[in-house]
């Protein structure tokens, strides 16, 4: 099982509740091929940097599922034949996560291993000496 | 004499003849990766927000020569960026 950011931008000349059940099919394909949903977000109607085919907004729903490669591949094959789909990404979010957290335990470990500082000289006489004139007060 | 090393042509003007060049020492700012510094190592993709800030007016990449961003996380922004125009999420180009 890998773990995968699905988008998937809809034509907005779908209304909101069209929108909603076209995910709601994609949804279920993704359950019921076995993938476990992380995050199901709808961002909702959003304006499109440039324009898709003539549309210049779309319907983005974000998928983060942990599923098996085909899976992904059948979903993405049915994102691209779909006419309602303008646009999809699906990429792996498990490898980059992966690095990171071992990149912080090499720097968490590194860190431990640099010794916090130089432990203190060895205490020399001095601090004694130092303390006896303190009690007697006006030395100067 | 002609191959005179002379980095950083601007605010240099009095310093090759002879007297104690005061201007050659002026400070700039050492420049960090963002990432780095906030300890980020996973650029996110979906944060627009953030790959905005990488993002001047014309729509390209901003430099790592402007950024100060380290190279691994300059791949890492350029990829997301990528990522993120593919989807409409950032222009490719504006004017």
């Amino acid at each position: 099982m890998r773990l995968y950011d699905i988008l998937v931008l809809l034509t907005p000349d779908l209304s909101e509740e069209e929108a909603a059940k076209v995910t709601a099919d994609y949804r279920k394909l993704l359950t019921d091929g076995g993938a476990e949903i992380g995050r199901d977000e709808p961002w909702g109607r959003r304006r499109l940097a440039f324009p898709i085919e003539r549309r210049r907004e779309a319907y983005y729903h974000l998928f983060q599922v942990r599923a098996l490669p085909p899976l992904v591949a059948e979903v993405e094959r049915r994102l691209r034949l779909s006419e309602q789909v303008l646009r999809h990404l699906a990429v792996r979010a498990d490898e980059e996560l992966k690095r990171s957290a071992k990149m912080a335990e090499r720097i968490r470990i590194k860190a431990a291993k640099r010794p916090p500082r130089p432990p203190a000289i060895p205490a020399s006489p001095e601090p004694a000496e130092v303390a006896a004139p303190a009690t007697e007060g006006g030395e100067a | 004499m002609t191959a005179m090393p002379s980095r950083g042509g601007r605010g240099e003007k009095g310093g090759r003849d002879g007297k104690p060049a005061r201007k050659k020492f002026f400070v700039r700012r050492r420049k960090v990766c963002k990432f780095c510094a906030e300890k980020l190592e996973y650029v996110d993709w979906k944060d627009i927000k953030l790959l905005q800030s990488f993002i001047p007016e014309r729509g390209k990449i901003l430099p790592r020569r402007i950024s100060g961003a380290c190279a691994l996380h300059q791949r890492k922004l350029q990829t997301a960026i990528k990522r993120a125009r593919s989807v409409a999420l950032l222009p490719y180009a504006t004017d």
